[in-house]
């Protein structure tokens, strides 16, 4: 699609001129959605680090009776291991210190470090039997956010933009947002949020906790608003003349993003003016979800996103991986995440918005049975392990109170209805309106998507 | 008839639009474009995926019987041809492309095309850009005296073809602004302009454009895209994204543009400058081209999975950068659409597959293979220090005879010393005392404090010991458990074993003796390391004789620093049986001499009392004097050299590294890699290229150097099309073939055949002239045309592919910034260096990683061209993401523009431009008396022209209702112009110095600010 073409070239259409994600209404491709759409949108609830299925949800009582023994090799099954763990010399089997209860109507399994997530658990989907095939952060995570563990690809955000547009006038279509544990965690790349091959208009825009929420938003010390309408008025009477001379599309479309930057210098900072959200609010998402750069706080601007049209919400909470300690560190992070989690979907359902907002909870790979690190009688740590673990969906058309998949007793490997990244992926697309083997981009002589050449929509948890 | 295409093939559009009814379909132009579109996928090269014995890629095969007379194309006939049988089908099973792939049907018009082809014919040509290019005839045109060059016929026939006029010559000042921001990447001065205005004379223009290229700017302009094709950065770019150093390389680019050094050379130091004979220091620098691939340093990887991606990497960038050829769709099957089958791919692969290298890499600086690459002066200063150290040890040498006298009178005396000598040189810890160990007791010998040792120290630990068991720790500062963190010397199985652990899984290094030692006997033991994060240098004496050792693991490259003590006895989990005394550690890697008499039972007064000596007893001997009996002029020699030492090696340290490519001794065998997956082996291949592409010159050796040698041999179809088109699209906005990166069947057909061939042809028979094939492209009328649309050409040839009309762009994401430094003044020019770090807004590095946060440079740091900017992968910098650079995290050779609000605010609020606003104000206002005189000073400075009326009514208005608000409001214009470190000019008057930063601002961010027109 040529750029010129795609903006229009009159002053009259320039309120639909578009930004980076910041596509306007009129924005997305011709021929989508491909279906009915089931959610207008998603927020994406991503655990960096690969929290441990088993002490969340993949209850696994009969590892008590074989504690300390080793992984038989009959289970592993030829299973390359992380360089950490080739070297380990035995692979003592550690069951969750954790204690689990099913939950609500549905009976699903949920441990006690999710209190809160155990009470909606009958809104949830779980999807025990996720499978994939990177077994170090950097490459897995880009494999989930980009489905391809090399750099170079587009975002799932960046898709979802680049393919539906965005329902916000004065929003970004794709927002970011990062909180971290107390330890910091494994690091995160522009990547997980870029546009790839696709034009960077479609990269996600990160909000931010400290300084401007949003990149050069605020004016300079000592440079007013007053000052900056004096300023966008002869700016715009200057490249009018520019226009009237040259007829150049661009001039007219450059014209459109100054106000269109104006108008986020207002709409941004009423997004996160959280004055007007009620006690009941603050009660439901925990009194840090006043604090900016907490997971609750961003879980709260995520709800407000929702609800200005944001079609993309992408958070991380860092600091899942437990490679050791994991009975200290894994409370914490649950500590931090679950009432805000739990939160945000029963907000959204308050509001009516939950039937078509799709919340997706999960981390880029679970964690190994086996003992990694120090094993004493309180501590223990796992290792990442691509072979199974759980994640959650909710809303836009995902069926409520439903555990797909079943794991082998030591949650090693997935015996039922495994789902890998590029099915979610092609489920969650599939959500959004689009058949995932439509959304294409030429690039290198080849029709890339998201999905790269594989992907099915896991029907089962379709409602 | 126009054909107009769907716009799956809108690109194509200029290209088909040539093909009128009545006119000869050209294979090439016509028909390869929907056939690999459509069917090439399953009837095409992958004989994996083919999905039936039809093979529309081959003309053979095309025709060949496939069995009862059917055939894919009948010459002549296309009722009988099964492409058209089934492409016309309208029963759904049938149709070709299949539905049930999700394809559509082909359009009437490809429809036609193809009919009228295999009527005419079906005659194939082979794929346009694998035939070596070759010079065509000037085209006839009309209007001849239009046409500066060869360039403007080309283009010119190609518009009257078109019935198409071309624009006139662009006014002069914007021609010498495009001009210039184009070969520089800087706007001109006003005095250039002036200057260039009033030059009427014959050749003024060619003689800007001498000046231009000549300049080191277009050196720096040049390498900037060949950084990001080159992937370069300052860090390592996967997960914590280390940093590393490359800049010298980096340097290097810009001395071969400034040099003009012939793009062969170019090519053949790049990829192989290490294999030339008699390889020079800045032709194995060019060698870092293939090193600035992503590398990881995420613990737990496996090490070849990561070392077959950096060799995927080279392969892939190798191919987009000379050959513009999609070789990475290789990697996993054989290619769908071009004629490169797996094989290729890795046989490509195995020039690259002979470093020795590891996938697993260090996390804080160069990872091997690199070399010091002194620059000139560096190299001139250390040959100083190293004549230093000369003329030091010259002087102890001289003074051989005084010491050896000395040396006899000091052993009578030393026949009478109490004390033995230990060595006092870096010793940190010295524990006499030990005494029994009962398998439980520890001894605490230091606090964690003293004595910390980190991964990159050297050190040496003795000890005297006697086990009673084969199990035990002797001395450690380690975490108290097996697997723990830190330093530790250990009997295990009775082999002393020595244990450097950050994290026991990956990081660390463990070795020990091949033997057991004898238990129940007093022995000396020592360990030495010389903290150069190899195990192999590692060493382990048992009474002075060096033990033979085994490594057991080697990856010694992750700081360390336990708070733990020193303990005798205990560490690692471990306790001792027997006796330990005699505990030293020193923090210096001793020589093996030293360790022998280290290791010595007998006291100095003994050794001096004794008639025959032994080697290691006259070392003690002589080292025992040197400390404590050597007279003055002794010591002061010796001091002096050991200064001069230091200040060499000190000064070495400083020298910046850059990693380069080397060849192991023995190859490294290559295997086709099913799937692309390195842990599935198939069949062996010896390095080769693309049979489709050329053919190899037998006397090229089969390695890198062959490889270079090939891509820019005579016959090389690709890399003179590939290089000039990207020159083409660095000033006409968009290349002659706009898929830049991909000349093969599913890239775009060049808009201009014959003009690309020309010009591909023309830069082979200059040798490769890089500067002379640029100044022939802005010689050309073509190029120096008006930017102006003429009526209905925006509409009619949106982007410019029929070369109507000059280009008009936004300006690349660096020459943004660049250039508003330097029209405020701020821009430091100084070519090459270190990267600097210019302003970001803070924690951006805090929010995504552990670690430092990024820390602006004070001073000049803050205003050197963005080509010197730091750039961490991982996050890279903002302000240049926002106006599209790559992130420079895989080769990207296609330029982008986009327009977006964040721009906007990039270019209003970054202190970069707020700051750089502020300094263009001050110039304004000293530039002149009046408002007018001053804006119009700003417009010639920014802009090169005059404002108009318009324009000066605006921003005169704006800058008395700006003067007027800070007139008012003295703390927010003192706020205002306080933005960014430069000091401001106290001779403007405060609310002026506001004000007219307010109409600079404006300046810089008004569109032909930021457009090249």
């Amino acid at each position: 699609m040529n750029r010129r073409q795609w903006f229009g070239n009159t002053l009259g259409t320039l309120g639909s001129a578009a930004m980076a994600t910041l596509e306007a209404k009129s924005g997305g491709l011709p021929g989508l959605p491909t279906h009915k759409p089931t959610a207008k949108r998603v927020i994406y609830l991503f655990m960096s680090g690969g929290p441990s299925q088993m002490e969340l949800f993949d209850y696994k009582p009969k590892l008590v009776d074989v504690a300390g023994k080793d992984l038989p090799e009959s289970v592993r099954n030829g299973q390359r291991l992380t360089q950490m763990s080739a070297t380990q010399l035995s692979f003592p089997m550690v069951p969750s210190k954790f204690s689990f209860a099913q939950r609500g109507q549905s009976g699903a399994w949920v441990s006690e470090l999710l209190p809160h997530t155990a009470k909606i658990a009958d809104k949830l989907t779980f999807i025990k039997s996720m499978h994939t095939e990177a077994i170090n952060h950097d490459p897995a995570v880009t494999f989930f956010q980009t489905g391809s563990q090399i750099a170079g690809r587009p975002s799932m955000g960046a898709w979802a933009v680049y393919g539906l547009g965005s329902e916000s006038e004065n929003l970004p279509g794709f927002v970011v947002m990062l909180s971290t544990g107390g330890g910091g965690g494994q690091p995160l790349y522009d990547r997980l949020w870029g546009s790839g091959f696709l034009p960077t208009k479609y990269q996600g825009v990160k909000f931010r906790s400290v300084g401007d929420p949003v990149l050069y938003l605020s004016n300079p010390d000592g440079f007013g608003a007053d000052n900056r309408r004096v300023f966008l008025d002869a700016l715009k009477e200057m490249n009018e003349s520019k226009w009237e001379e040259f007829g150049d599309p661009e001039t007219a479309t450059r014209m459109a993003q100054y106000e269109m930057a104006f108008r986020m210098q207002s709409s941004v900072p009423e997004l996160v003016d959280l004055s007007k959200e009620s006690e009941a609010t603050f009660q439901l998402y925990g009194e840090e979800a006043r604090k900016p750069g907490t997971y609750a706080y961003n879980c709260l601007l995520a709800r407000r996103l929702a609800e200005r049209g944001v079609r993309f919400i992408q958070l991380y909470h860092r600091d899942w991986d437990h490679h050791g300690g994991l009975p200290k560190g894994l409370p914490a992070r649950c500590k931090e995440t679950d009432q805000a989690s739990a939160a945000l979907i029963q907000d959204l359902e308050a509001r009516g918005m939950l039937e078509d907002t799709l919340v997706v909870w999960g981390g880029e790979f679970g964690r190994t049975v086996y003992c990694q690190g120090r094993l004493t009688a309180d501590s223990y740590g796992r290792d990442h392990h691509p072979r199974c673990f759980t994640v959650w969906m909710a809303g836009g058309g995902v069926k409520p109170g439903v555990s797909l998949g079943v794991t082998d007793d030591f949650s090693y490997n997935v015996v039922e209805d495994p789902v890998h990244v590029h099915d979610l992926q092609a489920t969650i697309m599939h959500c959004l309106g689009v058949e995932h083997t439509k959304l294409t981009y030429r690039f290198q002589g080849r029709y890339f998507r998201l999905t790269d050449v594989h992907g099915r929509v896991v029907k089962a948890v379709l409602s | 008839m126009k054909v107009i295409l769907g716009r799956a093939l809108a690109g194509a559009v200029w290209v088909v639009a040539g093909c009128a009814s009545g006119a000869e379909v050209q294979f090439n132009r016509d028909i390869r474009p929907i056939l690999s579109d459509k069917c090439f996928a399953c009837h095409g090269p992958d004989a994996g995926n083919r999905k039936s014995k039809l093979r529309l890629d081959v003309e053979a095969e095309a025709k060949a019987d496939l069995g009862g007379g059917r055939r894919g194309i009948v010459a002549g006939d296309p009722d009988k041809s099964g492409v058209m049988q089934r492409v016309v089908s309208t029963n759904k099973t049938l149709r070709m492309p299949p539905a049930y792939l999700g394809h559509a049907a082909l359009t009437a018009e490809q429809i036609d095309i193809l009919q009228r082809w295999i009527a005419e014919g079906g005659r194939y040509q082979s794929h346009w850009s694998f035939v070596p290019p070759v010079k065509a005839e000037l085209p006839a045109v009309r209007d001849a005296g239009w046409a500066l060059n060869a360039v403007d016929r080309f283009v010119l026939a190609r518009l009257e073809k078109e019935g198409l006029t071309p624009s006139g010559r662009a006014d002069k000042a914007r021609l010498l602004r495009r001009v210039t921001l184009d070969l520089t990447g800087l706007a001109p001065t006003p005095e250039e302009t002036r200057a260039f205005v009033a030059d009427e004379a014959e050749g003024a223009y060619e003689r800007v454009v001498e000046r231009l290229l000549a300049s080191p700017r277009y050196a720096e302009r040049m390498a900037i895209r060949w950084l990001e094709a080159a992937r370069y950065a300052d860090t390592n770019g996967y997960q914590s994204d280390g940093p590393r150093d490359m800049w010298r390389w980096r340097d290097w680019v810009i001395e071969a543009f400034h040099k003009n050094k012939p793009f062969d050379e170019f090519t053949v130091e790049q990829i192989a400058g290490d294999l030339l004979p008699g390889a020079r220091l800045d032709q194995k620098i060019a060698t870092g081209f293939q090193r600035n691939h992503r590398t990881s340093a995420e613990g737990g990887i496996v090490d070849e999975e990561f070392r077959v991606e950096y060799v995927a990497d080279r392969t892939e960038t190798t191919a987009t950068v000379w050959l513009g050829a999609t070789l990475g769709c290789a990697r996993c099957h054989d290619h769908k659409y071009d004629p490169f089958p797996q094989k290729d791919f890795y046989r490509l692969f195995a020039f690259y597959n002979n470093v020795p290298e590891k996938g697993f890499v260090y996390n804080f600086g160069n990872e091997e293979p690199f070399i010091k690459a002194p620059l000139p002066e560096q190299a001139r200063r250390l040959a100083e220090l190293e004549e230093a150290v000369r003329v030091a040890q010259g002087r102890l040498d001289g003074l051989a005879e005084v010491a050896r006298k000395a040396e006899r009178s000091w052993e009578k005396r030393a026949r009478e010393l109490r004390e033995d000598w230990v060595p006092s040189e870096a010793l940190g810890l010295r524990a006499d005392g030990g005494g029994e160990f009962d398998g439980k007791r520890e001894l605490e010998i230091a606090p964690s404090t003293e004595v910390r040792l980190n991964f990159r120290d050297p050190f040496t630990f003795a000890a005297w010991i006697e086990p009673r068991e084969g199990k035990g720790a002797i001395v450690s500062k380690a975490e108290d458990y097996w697997e723990g963190t830190g330093h530790g010397l250990y009997l295990v199985d009775g082999k002393l074993r020595l244990h450097v652990v950050f994290r026991w899984t990956d990081l660390g290094f463990r070795v020990e003796t091949e033997e057991a030692i004898p238990l129940g006997a007093r022995q000396h033991v020592a360990v030495t390391y010389d903290g150069s994060m190899k195990a192999r240098n590692a060493r382990i004496y048992v009474n002075g004789r060096p033990m033979k050792m085994k490594i057991l693991f080697d990856q010694g490259i992750w700081p360390l620093d336990p708070k733990e003590p020193w303990r005798v006895g205990a560490g690692g989990g471990l306790r001792f049986t027997g006796k330990i005394d005699g505990v030293r550690v020193w923090r210096r890697e001793m020589a093996a001499s030293e360790v022998a008499a280290v290791a010595l039972a007998e006291p100095v007064s003994a050794i001096a009392r004794k008639k025959e000596r032994t080697a290691a007893e006259r070392e003690k001997l002589r080292l025992a004097f040197l400390e404590w009996g050597a007279p003055e002029e002794l010591r002061e020699a010796r001091a002096l050299l050991g200064q001069a030492r230091i200040a060499r090696d000190e000064y070495y340290e400083t020298i910046p590294t850059v990693m380069v490519m080397e060849e192991r001794a023995e190859r490294r065998p290559t295997y086709l890699l099913k799937r692309g997956a390195y842990d599935a082996p198939g069949e062996a291949v010896e390095p080769a290229v693309p049979a489709a592409l050329g053919a190899w010159n037998p006397e090229w050796p089969r390695n890198r150097l062959g490889l270079a040698k090939w891509l820019v041999a005579r016959d090389n179809p690709l890399t003179a099309r590939v290089t000039v088109n990207r020159f083409w699209q660095m000033l006409f906005g968009v290349g002659l073939v706009k898929t830049v990166e991909d000349f093969g069947s599913q890239g775009e057909a060049p808009s201009h055949p014959e003009l690309l061939d020309w010009l591909a042809a023309e830069f082979l028979e200059s040798g490769w002239d890089v500067k002379r094939i640029i100044k022939t492209m802005v010689m050309s009328a073509t190029y120096q045309q008006e930017s102006k649309a003429a009526a209905g050409m925006e509409e009619r040839d949106p982007e410019n592919r029929l070369l109507a009309r000059g280009a008009r762009e936004r300006l690349a994401p660096e020459m943004v910034r660049d250039q508003a430094l330097q029209v405020s003044g701020l821009l430091v020019e100084k070519v090459g260096g270190p990267s600097v770090k210019p302003y970001q807004p803070e924690g951006l590095w805090k929010e995504l990683a552990s670690g430092e946060d990024y820390k602006a440079d004070k001073g000049e740091g803050l205003y050197r061209r963005t080509l010197y900017q730091y750039w961490r992968r991982t996050i890279a910098p903002p302000s240049m993401m926002n106006f599209d650079s790559p992130s420079r995290e895989t080769c990207v050779v296609r330029e982008s523009r986009t327009n977006t609000p964040l721009q906007a605010l990039n270019l209003m609020n970054d202190v970069t431009y707020v700051e750089a606003a502020r300094k263009l104000g001050e110039r304004m206002w000293k530039a002149g008396a009046t408002d007018e005189a001053r804006l119009q000073a700003g417009w010639r400075v920014a802009l090169g022209r005059e404002p108009n009326a318009r324009e000066l009514a605006a921003a005169g208005k704006a800058l008395r209702q700006f003067r007027q608000h800070y007139g008012a409001h003295a703390e927010e214009a003192r706020q205002y112009v306080s933005v960014g470190e430069s000091a401001r000019d106290e001779g403007v008057p405060l609310a002026d110095a506001a004000a007219y930063a307010a109409v600079g601002s404006l300046i810089l961010n008004l569109d032909e600010m930021v457009t090249k027109e």
